[in-house]
């Protein structure tokens, strides 16, 4: 593949941004976005009780509100393209199936950004109340835009999944609930984990067989075996390195493995933990910006964007 | 049946500037497409004809690089376009009206063509898009909203979009669906006029669209080729109608008898 086309990008953006700033919806989900940020941030018992001039409620809330947010900017993002029929007189252009991915991309996170810059009313009532940390403001910000750059990016996968807006929104806001969720409860962690082994099987059929119906069918299999490795073996393994009365005790056991495996110290369900949006954006609260904590988003977001240019050239199949 | 002794030749002398060469495409189980093989010569005027479900716009969409054949090659102005790099240069000089003209409905067509002009980084583009606002006559909508318009100004605004770039080739996709007489009459008009200079391939279901601006017809039916050649010849023996339910019809009932025998 050549280069990119920075024009094209461009050109998709604007038309985007135009869209979604050329139409009331837009100034509805605007106003709804700082009207929640600011309960969030403010109609709680604790922000008073504190008496700091800091956004911790908020953040505690953002992920929550963020992974409704973002999937309904994106819902429409390349469902609506499909649903028109668009998508065909955009993709026999002079574009690449990259270039649009990036325009369009770079449009659900223009509007976000537009979204998050107007929640800075929020750090104006903290300047109102009191004296704020400047650096924590900023580190805290960019934690909210990493975030929601990352939920775009799954936004925009899940738009890229269905021609219904609606089903988009759905898909979007499970997948980000799934990051939101994995580390803080175990359940999330295994079913996350389930999904993606799923997912990446699913792709590997396709890339080995080059058969829609396989990828299905080997996504089946693949999400089926890690569903099994989450209740069953990561239960097994925990059982035989932690106390040997569990082993003993192993055939009764079996019949509540199902249950165990959503309470702690499952092996399989560990291993996802490590995806938790909720623990890479808690340090950007603090006022610390750590390079993993960076590096987890941008990861995210470019093979997010991979997949979406992938899912793109599904058109050819 | 090798490319040479293909039955379906355009006789003429004129390059070849699109060429299906046995395209097929399957979906599942279902083959919208079999073994479709044809030419058309450049500046030539081709009917796309065949009842809907045909498989016309899936042809079409494979000629404009939108999808990719199951098997079998398309070549455009020399250019593979299921090929995603060389693709863009053939998206250059090559205009499409796809089917039922897809339109940013939120746009007005000045904001939709000065986005084409922008993607397609047309030089001069203000000169251009008086151009074809005035060959295609859509001045007088050319500010108010796309999803205001009537399907003939949408039609135009289609067909305005698709001729922006001034292309060697254009492939339109029943230019005329859901358009009054007067209308049809219109767009008919421009084909031909188009036609002048252009190779033009364009799908149609209507008999008298082919008499009307046609010279070469490719007539597909349940996703096979059952003619090709010029429009001369299709109606060498007998009225266009009668040819089409002769190949239509005509076909269904041979393939019965084979099925039940």
């Amino acid at each position: 593949m050549m280069g990119i086309d920075l024009g094209v990008v461009s050109a998709v953006f604007r038309k985007d941004m135009r869209q979604y700033l050329g139409n009331p919806t837009g100034y509805v989900f605007l106003t709804l976005f700082i009207a929640t940020t600011a309960a969030a941030a403010f109609l709680q018992d604790g922000f008073f009780a504190r008496n700091l001039a800091d956004l911790a409620e908020l953040n505690a809330m953002m992920p929550a509100i963020l992974m409704f947010f973002v999937p309904a900017i994106t819902m429409g993002a390349w469902a609506e393209e499909r649903r028109g029929g668009t998508d065909e007189l955009l993709l026999t252009m002079p574009v690449r199936d990259v270039e649009v991915v990036l325009g369009k991309y770079l449009g659900v996170l223009g509007m976000y950004a537009i979204s998050l810059a107007f929640s800075l009313s929020n750090v104006g009532v903290l300047m109102y109340l009191g004296d704020p940390d400047t650096g924590l403001m900023a580190s805290t910000y960019l934690g909210y835009l990493l975030m929601g750059a990352l939920f775009c990016a799954i936004g925009l996968v899940a738009s890229m999944l269905t021609k219904n807006a609606t089903v988009a929104f759905i898909l979007g806001a499970l997948g980000c609930a799934g990051l939101v969720f994995a580390g803080t409860q175990p359940w999330a962690s295994g079913l996350l984990g389930a999904a993606l082994v799923g997912a990446a099987a699913a792709l590997t059929t396709f890339a080995l067989t080059n058969k829609g119906s396989a990828a299905g069918i080997g996504g089946l299999v693949g999400g089926l075996a890690a569903t099994f490795a989450w209740l069953v073996a990561g239960r097994g393994s925990e059982t035989a390195t932690e106390t040997e009365t569990a082993t003993e005790a192993g055939a009764e056991a079996a019949t509540e493995v199902g249950a165990d495996a959503l309470r702690d110290g499952n092996s399989f369900a560990d291993l996802f933990d490590a995806l938790s949006v909720t623990d890479h954006v808690a340090s950007f609260g603090e006022g610390v910006v750590r390079l993993g904590d960076v590096l987890y988003f941008a990861g995210g977001i470019a093979v997010l964007l991979y997949l979406a240019s992938f899912l793109l050239g599904r058109r050819h199949w | 049946m090798s490319e040479k002794d293909s039955p379906y030749r355009t006789p003429s002398d004129r390059p070849v500037t699109i060429r299906a060469d046995r395209l097929s495409k399957i979906y599942g189980q279902f083959a919208a497409l079999h073994d479709v093989s044809f030419e058309v010569r450049k500046g030539t005027v081709a009917a796309f004809l065949g009842p809907n479900g045909a498989g016309k716009s899936t042809t079409m969409k494979i000629l404009t690089g939108f999808s990719s054949p199951t098997s079998g090659r398309a070549e455009v102005l020399g250019i593979d376009p299921s090929d995603a790099d060389t693709r863009i240069e053939l998206a250059r000089r090559l205009g499409y009206l796809p089917e039922s003209g897809p339109l940013y409905r939120d746009m007005t067509p000045q904001e939709s063509l000065e986005f084409v002009a922008s993607i397609r980084k047309l030089d001069g583009s203000a000169k251009r898009i008086d151009d074809v606002v005035s060959r295609c006559a859509i001045g007088e909508v050319l500010h108010k909203p796309i999803d205001k318009l009537s399907k003939g100004f949408r039609q135009r605004v289609g067909m305005a979009q698709a001729l922006l770039h001034d292309p060697e080739v254009l492939i339109l996709d029943e230019p005329t669906s859901g358009l009054d007489p007067l209308q049809i009459r219109e767009v008919r008009a421009l084909i031909r006029e188009l036609g002048q200079e252009k190779t033009i391939l364009l799908s149609t279901h209507i008999l008298q669209e082919v008499e009307a601006v046609a010279d070469d017809v490719v007539f597909v039916y349940n996703g096979k080729i059952v003619f090709a050649g010029s429009k001369d010849e299709l109606l060498e023996s007998g009225s266009i109608e009668d040819r089409f339910y002769d190949l239509t019809e005509g076909k269904k009932q041979t393939n019965t008898k084979k099925g039940a025998a």
